[in-house]
């Protein structure tokens, strides 16, 4: 099953993902996607012209066209999503992730559509950081069952 | 990047950079992979490189401080990276990566400072401790928020310890 993660470049969400048997879904894929594609465009950096236009919709027109070029990354993740494990008040933003309306709108879009979503708090001490890994687990063995289940009926 | 048609490479489909340098297009169909020795491993990053080079697969290994870069096509690199975790499974972490190593829009040694990703290692990598610790210790909790309870309930049970004092 395909997992979508928030922060979407985490490494730890990502590797709990992987150990579980699923695939998740991360920025670093449509990073890739980007940067190793031999077309002319493959920017040396973040953008092309194309990025905010793909983001057109995600967002409005009037939205600044750094929020619309995010959404481009993040598009694919909550288009291909199939669960979600959204992590908030995470600390860091580094890169792509770093800016909070992007965030704000790939969560939204997240919470809105009909997949199972486990919303967590990042923690803060060392009993709150095991009891997030044993939710993770939870989530993700219970999707595992749930699919079963649907293959059954 | 200039987009000039002298500029571009046409017989080995190279991508100008823009600082006269050309960029490999081979790098399509490879993945990149990074692993990430957690506080506590039982091996090195010494012990790691050499264990994958004894696996004989054709792909790029890049020693870290923190563990290594493996690039190369996705069958080569998922299988070093399945064999590299059995090493220590619940210290050794996999961390998705877009550029493919030494690309020179993100390595260190052509910007100068550490790269942005790197940072993100080092804040995930304050929680591992813990985390290796629940994944040696795995359990099944409810994922079910604690329900409310009626205000005459709550005022109740105040009271009854209350008496008790």
């Amino acid at each position: 099953m395909k997992v979508a993660i928030f922060p979407p470049n985490s490494m730890i969400l990502a590797d709990m993902i992987v150990r579980s048997g699923h695939e998740p879904l991360v920025v670093q894929n449509q990073m890739k996607e980007k940067v190793t594609s031999p077309d002319l465009d493959a920017p040396p950096f973040n953008m092309t012209e194309d990025d905010p236009i793909n983001g057109l919709k995600y967002a409005a027109i009037e939205v600044p066209s750094g929020v619309r070029g995010r959404m481009s990354l993040f598009g694919p993740i909550i288009e291909e999503a199939e669960a979600a494990i959204i992590m908030n008040e995470a600390p860091y933003g580094f890169g792509c992730v770093g800016c909070a309306r992007s965030s704000e709108l790939t969560v939204f879009s997240l919470r809105r559509k009909d997949i199972p979503v486990l919303e967590l708090d990042y923690p803060t001490s060392r009993d709150d950081t095991v009891e997030m890994v044993y939710k993770i687990n939870t989530f993700l063995d219970n999707l595992e069952n749930n699919g079963e289940d649907e293959a059954d009926d | 990047m200039s987009k000039k048609n002298e500029d571009i490479d046409t017989e080995f489909c190279h991508i100008p950079m823009g600082d006269g340098t050309y960029r490999d297009s081979d790098q399509k169909d490879k993945i990149t992979r990074m692993i990430i020795l957690g506080p506590g491993c039982e091996v090195s990053s010494k012990e790691l490189l050499n264990f994958l080079h004894l696996l004989e697969v054709p792909i790029n290994i890049r020693l870290t401080c923190y563990g290594a870069n493996l690039n190369g096509y996705p069958d080569d690199v998922m299988y070093a990276v399945q064999r590299a975790r059995e090493l220590d499974p619940t210290h050794i972490f996999i961390k998705f990566r877009g550029f493919p190593p030494g690309d020179p829009r993100r390595c260190r040694a052509k910007r100068g400072g550490a790269r942005e990703g790197f940072h993100q290692i080092e804040a995930e990598y304050k929680l591992l401790p813990e985390v290796s610790y629940a994944l040696e210790h795995p359990k099944h909790v409810d994922l079910n928020p604690p329900e409310k309870i009626p205000v005459d309930e709550f005022s109740q049970i105040v009271k009854e310890i209350q008496s008790k004092k």
